[in-house]
């Protein structure tokens, strides 16, 4: 029923687990994954200007291979057990933007994601981004806990 | 890897809707399902103490009468799929609570439920109840749009 699923991931611990259970479902539903990682454009607020070019540069670099990292380990798991499976890395301030864009874009049928990442605040609320994918998307979203 | 789902339905067109699909999906993984519908306990407008026991008895006659009515539809989807199937009626003032609690007792392994039901406000929020379960509820929820 689910042919093409994407599994956006922040490399957070839950959302390690929801990978690996989207994987999982993707081979027992026989689809094919779409793995995402988000990195934000600014790691700096407000005092931007203040930081050095080259420190910037040099974060940027680094939020960048840690986010290739999470994808690699994703395509790891998913070629293990023999499920189709291509990544994407983009950079945006709204993850729950280009997570909706790259499943419309890639004809995705399915979002499958953690209910919280990185940012925690497990026991009361659902995580923001997870929220904001679940008011925007236009398609099917299975969260995971 | 889904083996038991729960389907709420407060009998809206998009509950409706959401039910044909997680009949569909239960069918393909060879799940059997639970739907639920759960009434408010409280007569809308006023206190019970203002009100007549024949009436209030009549009012909880109609919520059942209607609920059925909704849990019949999801009885003969799943019929018609060769899906196995059971119904629960639930009053509860909170119905994210009675959805949560069902779940649980039944054993389901997954809630798939509407993103929104009766109460519409579609473009902006996500449906309150299906929220209130998101946030509390300790197996996965499959929101459908």
């Amino acid at each position: 029923m689910f042919t093409h699923i994407l599994l956006p991931t922040d490399g957070s611990s839950l959302s390690k687990t929801a990978v690996q259970k989207g994987i999982q479902f993707a081979k027992t539903v026989k689809a094919k994954i779409t793995g995402l990682c988000v990195i934000p454009e600014w790691g700096f607020s407000i005092y931007e200007s203040e930081v050095p070019g080259k420190f910037k540069d040099e974060a940027a670099a680094e939020r960048k291979a840690k986010a290739e990292g999470y994808l690699s380990a994703l395509s790891k798991a998913a070629k293990e057990v023999g499920v189709p499976c291509d990544v994407v890395l983009e950079t945006s301030d709204q993850p729950y933007e280009a997570i909706i864009n790259t499943a419309t874009k890639k004809g995705c049928d399915l979002i499958m994601m953690a209910s919280h990442g990185r940012k925690g605040v497990g026991a009361l609320l659902l995580g923001s981004e997870t929220q904001k994918v679940l008011t925007h998307s236009k398609i099917p979203v299975l969260v995971y806990r | 890897m889904f083996r038991h789902i729960l389907l709420p339905t407060d009998g809206s067109s998009l509950s409706e809707a959401a039910i044909q699909e997680g009949v569909r999906f239960a069918k393909s993984l060879g799940a059997k399902v639970t739907g639920l519908c759960v009434a408010p306990l409280q007569h809308p407008f006023f206190c019970d103490a203002e009100i007549p026991a024949e009436a209030l008895e009549q009012a909880a006659q109609r919520w059942k009468d209607q609920s059925e009515a909704y849990l019949a539809v999801i009885e003969k989807a799943a019929r018609q799929a060769g899906v196995a199937c059971d119904v629960v009626y639930e009053r509860n003032d909170h119905p994210y609570e009675a959805v949560i609690r069902v779940a649980e007792q039944k054993g389901c392994d997954l809630i798939m439920m509407a993103s929104h039901g009766r109460r519409g406000v579609r473009a902006l929020l996500i449906g309150s109840e299906t929220q209130k379960v998101l946030t509390h509820s300790k197996i996965p929820v499959l929101v459908y749009r």
